[in-house]
């Protein structure tokens, strides 16, 4: 029964962990779908974000739930900034590299990191909200039962939203127009330009909407988690993770490919050792690129194709 | 050429009849990195000696000679630390040394104090072997390393009496060195290690291991971490509701305010071993603690009341010495028996030790949101809370 609960509550763990990757990683599949480029800033966007989070928490007493409502617009701008003012006017230059984007968004990293520590300084913060700790134990709702599972509140909060803003992008690139178009630059931008999409402006709109994904991710992380300046590198690794095992540029697959890590970084945890989870992590990530190098979004594709 | 000599001559008899006439204060050079990575330290003991060094003064200072301290930067490196104490010695003819703040600095000054047989006293430097080498010359107030974790193993011992005990500790040089310490003296006194797991520092998720220990059912839960982790820890644990005798930290991110700021009511009834804390009960140290606050808006850490204790050794040591002679002296420093702020001062020699005070190290437990010393007993600022109560039961 003991080895049963551990099984169960490490999938739990697994499960709700890797619903708010997933999130981290959709924005970062979307920019890398429609740009082709690999965001590298994407998780100090992210920490930028819950420094939003944590200033109106501290200063003003602002949930951070709520904060999803502020931060998000905030970097949707910032996004779109970034990519006219700075990653449009690098893509014309000619150079010997070709991923110059790739750098830029790499020094803009850094530029955000140190800028927070400056800003800032290097101290750990966090907000200490009243319900952080608070959970629902199975033991309370079936009194009989065998083993005890628990679901905390603030991870379990964190989880749905990441899932109601997941499904409402599904719904923005399936179904609203200018969605279509974001998906139609993403498939092929020459042919989106030739049929009258303004493929410049899809850019920015997809910037700036991949860092309001990550800023809502930020801001769903900070009730259950910390921060400090340099917290980024972190959730960019995860990020670049996802991705590639989701399939570059999928969305779909990113969803997917963040609840494999997810589970598999608690299984690891649970049943391996928790000093191995980062080793864990780079493991699938290689295991991804040479068995599977279209990721999961290639089983999808074949499973349609099949049809 | 004539005229230089009258000058020089004159200017002898001046400076020595100058002297004479501040022969009535008394200086002492002190060691300590005001530069550096460890400046923050240096910096906390600086304001602390200075503390001393007033009240002390405020009532006569030492046999009524005013002391004036002088701190001499040694950025933190063991070479600079030598060289600023030979000049102590050899120049400035100090009768006794004592600062610095890491243990390789102490440990190189050691050497060249019990060369030059001038007393030395270690204020904060606490690796084992600066007093396991039979140095006559040398005294050490603060307990090594080895020993921070006795009164928490004490604790354990007269009122917990744990069977089993798993140990949760971040993967780095600190976590893996208290957790190694911890599987040793858990050992030694007859319990069982049913979970020893470290993790990466910034982990999000501690459920999977923590599941694990639930699984486990140890008596003691104790981890090795700093601040953030150690709050994302209570939390995770009062969200799993882990049913442990008693959940205990090694000192670090468990004994400092931010750690119950963090963790909130999942803090509650943890205990944690530490050198000394603002509100224990030795005499002196709670003012001490308040007039550090006023002055700095912070309470010191314990390296703090170290400093401050050990300019009252000195004034101890210095007023019951026959002669400022060095044999003398060390005589008086071997005689100590005093109460400090830090707590009581004896140098002893024994279990290869050489003038090591020996001293119970505090557990302090969370108690209705506030740190509180509650070990030893006869220094403790509250009773201890246990048996604590189980998750479901609290409110």
């Amino acid at each position: 029964m003991a080895q049963l609960e551990l099984f169960l509550q490490t999938l739990i763990s697994g499960f709700l962990l890797g619903g708010l990757y997933a999130l981290i990683a959709l924005g970062m599949a979307l920019i890398m779908g429609v740009m082709r480029i690999i965001n590298l800033a994407h998780g100090d966007i992210m920490m930028m974000a819950m420094y939003i989070a944590f200033w109106l928490f501290t200063l003003f007493g602002i949930d951070p739930y709520v904060s999803v409502f502020i931060a998000a617009p905030a970097l949707f701008l910032f996004g779109m900034g970034v990519q006219k003012y700075l990653l449009t006017p690098v893509m014309k230059v000619e150079s010997i590299l070709p991923h110059n984007q790739v750098i830029l968004t790499v020094g803009l990293a850094m530029v955000l990191s140190n800028l927070a520590t400056v800003l800032f300084t290097g101290n750990y913060r966090s907000t200490p909200v009243n319900y952080a700790s608070n959970a629902w134990y199975l033991t309370d709702i079936w009194k009989g039962s065998p083993i005890e599972l628990s679901l905390s509140m603030p991870w379990t909060l964190s989880f749905v939203i990441a899932i109601v803003i997941t499904i409402a992008l599904w719904l923005f690139l399936s179904k609203t127009d200018i969605g279509k178009s974001i998906r139609a630059t993403s498939q092929d931008p020459d042919a989106a330009l030739i049929l009258g999409v303004n493929v410049n402006r899809m850019r920015m709109l997809t910037f700036g909407i991949g860092c309001a994904l990550v800023a809502c991710a930020g801001c769903l992380f900070i009730p259950i988690y910390y921060l400090y300046p340099s917290l980024g590198k972190q959730f960019t690794n995860v990020g670049f993770v996802i991705t590639v095992i989701g399939g570059m540029g999928s969305t779909n697959g990113a969803v997917i490919g963040g609840l494999i890590l997810g589970i598999f970084e608690s299984m690891t945890a649970t049943y391996i050792g928790m000093g191995w989870a980062p080793v864990g992590r780079f493991a699938i990530f290689v295991a991804a690129l040479v068995f599977l190098p279209g990721g999961v979004a290639s089983i999808i594709r074949r499973r349609k194709l099949g049809k | 050429m004539r005229r230089l000599r009258l000058i020089a001559v004159s200017l002898c008899f001046i400076s020595f009849f100058a002297f004479d006439a501040l022969a009535r204060s008394i200086s002492f050079g002190i060691p300590l990195p005001l530069t550096g990575t460890n400046a923050k330290f240096g910096e906390i003991e600086k304001k602390s000696y200075e503390i001393a060094e007033n009240e002390i003064n405020a009532k006569g200072g030492i046999k009524g000679m005013k002391v004036v301290l002088e701190f001499e930067d040694s950025q933190g490196k063991p070479e600079i630390s030598r060289s600023i104490v030979e000049r102590l010695i050899d120049v400035k003819k100090q009768p006794v040394i004592f600062g610095e703040y890491s243990s390789s600095s102490s440990k190189a000054i050691a050497a060249v104090a019990e060369e030059r047989k001038v007393p030395y006293l270690v204020v904060t430097g606490a690796t084992d072997d600066i007093t396991q080498q039979n140095y006559k010359y040398v005294f050490r107030m603060n307990p090594t390393n080895a020993f921070y974790a006795t009164g928490f193993m004490s604790f354990l011992d007269k009122i917990v009496k744990p069977k089993s005990i798993a140990i949760l500790y971040e993967s780095s040089d600190f976590g893996t060195s208290g957790a190694e310490d911890m599987v040793k003296q858990a050992q030694k006194a007859g319990m069982k290690v049913l979970v020893r797991e470290q993790y990466e520092k910034g982990a999000v998720d501690f459920k999977p291991i923590l599941s694990k220990v639930k699984a486990a059912n140890p008596d003691v839960i104790y981890m090795v971490s700093y601040v953030m982790d150690a709050a994302l820890l209570m939390r995770q644990i009062k969200e799993l509701r882990i049913e442990s005798k008693l959940y205990a930290g090694g000192a670090a991110g468990f004994a400092i305010p931010e750690f119950i700021d963090n963790a909130k009511d999942a803090s509650e009834y943890v205990v944690t071993a530490t050198l000394w804390s603002p509100q224990v009960s030795y005499p002196g140290a709670k003012e001490f603690a308040k007039k550090y606050k006023k002055l700095y808006q912070d309470y010191p850490s314990y390296h703090g009341a170290e400093a401050y204790s050990a300019l009252y050794i000195i004034k101890n040591v210095l007023e019951r010495a026959r002669s400022w002679k060095s044999a003398d002296i060390r005589a008086a420093f071997k005689a100590t028996d005093m109460m400090t702020a830090f707590g009581p001062i004896k140098f002893v020699d024994k279990l290869g030790y050489t003038n090591q005070n020996f001293m119970d190290t505090l557990v302090m437990q969370v108690i209705k949101g506030n740190h509180e010393t509650i070990w030893p007993a006869k220094y403790a600022s509250a009773k201890y809370i246990y048996p604590i109560p189980k998750w479901k039961d609290r409110k």
